[in-house]
């Protein structure tokens, strides 16, 4: 028996050695990657209606066309600008919406709008934990395959969080950023925030004019800070902030409890004060951000269309612990005492929390020639955001919601972005050389390089593009000259796997080269190790065996003594 | 070696301890079975049991109600939403789903026995369950086959919270759920009816973590069938989480002059040595050693004739 391993063992390390002999003649041939053997999903979601695209008219509400790949439930728009107390059970039904979630009422100034808005968010996570089975629940990838595991303010719905009892995916409103919220000046808003996260939280309304406390904090909220304001809305609790603001512009709201981590979990969103205008229904939510489809009287007045824009960036390491625990003890001692923001470095970057390629789908900026488009850009990234676009050159017209001197606006292509700041963007398509280069399909991106990556691998991250409608098909897809995207699409390439460049030509010449056996693929110094290894191993399994079977050895070798001993005693003898 | 006898006689002891609590604990939580206090003293009770003046002839239509008025908030308030009897909701979001007051399931000739149970929910409700956020007041109730039960689902919190049931016949209930909703404090009222056989069902609520963390129960009907997973006090995680030692800060470490006692009882608290895998060890030790002499004196006794 020992001898049989021994010749298998010998007659292997002989065609090893021959197979490192014959590599340094030929190196390996290029493997190509069958993409049969990927997990691709179609590049548009095809379960999203084409007719959601389609300029339309419901419940009153005049709702722009949206020709992206993934555009807003028109039913949605319509619920978020009437409020879900003035819309039919139809259209209601046709949302995820609770019939409680936006209340408008009493038009106070007489002008034609209500005035008394009344908007309830709650808490919700994304990618997290479950302690009956191993993966995430509810998911929202923000590429294919990648999720983070996130918190978010979401408008309140009803039903269930995924999309149905036999999924896993969160249902459409549960999703990353948190939703952009649209109120008009002087509006009575109450944005009551009912707790339904297992850790405290508080809504703080950066930029937006807001009381500091209401009576002693306890019951209504303030300035959302738990050291001053108010105390923390533990789980299961509600709390109403109210407010009515007397300047305009382009804001953020985000939770202020533990701002370090609980903000970076995607507890911020865009908070805009529209303009006062008569007969102004605006549209009080844009969930997942991107295109207003309903945009203000005050902004239709001066431009074509109006896109929100909010980027964020997340480190891995904080977006795992919701994924490593169930217990909300171990959360919150990840979070609070071994998470260590100073050693923290970003990985992944977002669009209206989405990276490339799913940014395709419904953050690009689709627009025309000779059109003035309204861009509010905020940055709630822990670092700085240099946005830019290719073939435009925008004018900054606010820094953080105040309007800068008419006269000293700067035009650039390069719009840097400090954290929490927000720029508005007059984005001119007239082709003049300096305003736009003409038609095409022009990326905006990130220009700290690691912006337009994901986990460090490119294309990924916040990259999308201002797209000319002459350049995109049916599906409200760019149509390039340039490569396929669809290897995008498939959770291969986010999981490292797919090399890109093996389709640049026929031949494949920068594609991945076939690998080496195990023992060929060690350097010579490890593969000596390894073979020092592999001699010390034998050398103590026949050890082991002389000692396990010393009797039977012993035998052997007295036998063989004697046997010996018997043939000299023999030739002696002869 | 008399040392590491006291450590081992002080981790048997702790184990046990331990075991003795979760045991007293868990039949603490069977014996709250029996009683359902049913108080209905809630500021917003919207309860619809053995109440049909919601029926409507058309179920297929989709107009509003303004039957009853709960617009406490807005002149715009509207009534309650009847998609049909099965599927109620009202202006605030109180859901009944899959409600069935009177059609008996294939499988029951009558109905069995007509009770009604108060379920509440809520964050006080998990306190009792250290490393839970969310509960029902019980993680059990058990009903005969073909017993029609009126569920009333008081919520305690200020949030919204679901009793969401799964698994029933999808010929009499609609994905096989029945589904209650309400945002509290509020109370929210539906009957069903439940086959004959024995079965246990699920019953949790479905925002986001709130199962995961602790709002998680079982209906057992007649005798049951297996019992589900990772309800609080009831069955473990099926992927529980580890909890490594962590040397907190203490009072007595401020103290200068300890007592002997307070040194023993520090050194067995703070060790880092005591760890759960030293004692796990030790255990496995204490129950091997002897098998393992066991074998040798029983392989001496079979060479022992050679």
């Amino acid at each position: 028996m020992p001898i049989k391993i021994l010749t298998t063992v010998l007659a292997y390390l002989c065609i090893a050695a021959m197979a490192t002999a014959q590599a340094s003649l030929k190196l390996p041939e290029t493997v190509k990657v069958d993409p049969a053997a990927l997990t691709a999903e179609p590049i548009c979601d095809p379960k999203i209606s084409a007719a959601w695209r389609e300029a339309q008219v419901i419940e009153g509400v005049h709702i722009q066309e949206s020709r992206r790949c993934s555009p807003d439930n028109p039913h949605l728009i319509a619920a978020v600008v009437k409020g879900t107390n003035n819309i039919s059970m139809g259209t209601l039904m046709e949302t995820a919406l609770s019939p409680d979630t936006i209340i408008k009422t009493d038009d106070i100034d007489g002008d034609g709008d209500p005035d008394r808005i009344i908007i309830r968010l709650e808490v919700m996570e994304l990618n997290g934990q479950s302690p009956d089975f191993e993966g995430l629940i509810p998911t929202f990838d923000i590429a294919p395959g990648v999720q983070p595991g996130a918190w978010v303010f979401a408008p309140k719905t009803r039903g269930m969080s995924t999309e149905n009892f036999e999924s896993v995916r969160a249902n459409s409103l549960l999703r990353l950023p948190s939703p952009v919220i649209r109120v008009e000046q002087g509006d009575i808003v109450q944005i009551v925030l009912e707790n339904t996260h297992y850790l405290p939280h508080t809504i703080h309304l950066h930029g937006v004019d807001h009381p500091f406390t209401h009576h002693g904090g306890h019951v209504a909220g303030g300035d959302g800070v738990p050291q001053t304001s108010e105390m923390f809305l533990m789980p299961g609790e509600s709390r109403t902030y109210e407010f009515q603001a007397r300047q305009t512009g382009t804001m953020l709201y985000h939770c202020h409890v533990q701002t370090h981590t609980h903000l970076a979990m995607g507890l911020v969103g865009m908070i805009i004060v529209e303009e006062n205008r008569p007969n102004n229904w605006v549209q009080t939510l844009n969930v997942g951000g991107g295109q207003v489809r309903q945009p203000s009287v005050a902004i239709l007045e001066e431009f074509d269309q109006e896109y929100d824009l909010h980027y964020h960036a997340m480190d891995k390491e904080l977006h795992e612990i919701i994924q490593k625990y169930n217990d909300p003890r171990l959360v919150a001692r990840d979070m609070n005492r071994k998470y260590d923001i100073t050693d923290s470095t970003e990985d992944y970057f977002t669009l209206n929390g989405l990276s490339f390629p799913y940014t395709l789908r419904e953050s690009i900026i689709t627009v025309e020639a000779d059109q003035k488009i309204k861009l509010r850009v905020a940055n709630t990234a822990s670092e700085m955001l240099a946005l830019h676009t290719h073939g435009h050159k925008a004018t900054i017209t606010h820094y953080d919601g105040i309007e800068h001197n008419p006269i000293a606006q700067i035009q650039r292509d390069v719009y840097d972005i400090g954290p929490a700041q927000r720029l508005d963007l007059t984005l001119n398509t007239t082709n003049d050389g300096l305003n736009s280069y003409g038609e095409g399909i022009w990326l905006f991106h990130d220009h700290r390089e690691k912006g337009i990556t994901t986990n460090g691998m490119s294309p990924g991250g916040n990259v999308s593009s201002i797209t000319y409608k002459s350049y995109l098909n049916e599906m409200g897809l760019p149509m390039g000259i340039g490569i396929d995207v669809s290897k995008y699409f498939t959770k291969e390439f986010h999981a490292r796997t797919l090399p890109i460049f093996q389709d640049l030509d026929e031949v494949g010449s920068l594609g991945a080269p076939a690998g080496q056996s195990r023992l060929e693929s060690f350097n010579p110094e490890s593969r000596t190790d390894m073979l020092n290894l592999f001699y010390g191993l034998l050398a103590g399994i026949l050890l082991y065996l002389l000692f396990a079977k010393r009797q039977q050895t012993l035998q052997a070798v007295s036998g063989i003594t004697a046997k010996l001993k018997g043939s000299k005693g023999s030739a002696n003898n002869e | 070696m008399n040392k590491h006898l006291s450590i081992l006689f002080a981790a048997i002891l702790f184990v046990t301890a331990q075991a003795h609590a979760e045991t007293e604990d868990h039949s603490g939580h069977n014996m709250d079975h029996s009683g359902h206090d049913m108080s209905h003293d809630h500021e917003h009770d919207m309860s619809h049991h053995g109440d049909d003046d919601h029926k409507i002839d058309d179920p297929e239509d989709h107009s509003m109600h303004h039957a009853d008025d709960h617009s406490d908030h807005s002149a715009h308030g509207h009534g309650h939403h009847h998609m049909d009897d099965s599927h109620i909701m009202d202006h605030e979001g109180g859901m009944i789903m899959g409600q069935i007051k009177d059609k008996l399931p294939s499988s029951c000739d009558s109905i069995s026995e007509d009770i009604e149970i108060t379920v509440h929910a809520g964050k006080k409700y998990a306190e009792k369950f250290p490393g839970t956020m969310f509960a029902f007041d019980k993680q059990e109730w058990r009903v005969k086959p073909c017993a029609r039960i009126t569920w009333h689902l008081v919520n305690d919190d200020h949030v919204r919270h679901q009793f969401m049931m799964h698994g029933l016949p999808r010929y009499m209930y609609n994905n096989g759920m029945f589904h209650l909703e309400v945002t509290g404090p509020r109370t929210i009222s539906g009957t069903m009816i439940v086959p004959a056989s024995d079965e246990t069902y699920l019953v949790h609520c479905d925002i986001s973590q709130h199962m995961e963390k602790g709002m998680k129960a079982q209906l057992v009907v007649g005798n049951g069938s297996e019992d589900l997973p990772s309800i609080p006090g009831l069955t473990p995680y099926a992927f529980p989480d580890t909890y490594p030692y962590e040397d907190l800060p203490q009072v007595s470490d401020k103290d200068d002059e300890d007592t002997i006692m307070e040194q023993i009882t520090d050194f067995i608290d703070s060790t880092p040595v005591l760890s759960g895998m030293l004692i796990i060890g030790l255990l496995l030790g204490a129950l091997i050693a002897p098998i393992v002499s066991r074998i040798i004196s029983l392989r001496k006794k079979e060479e022992a004739p050679e």
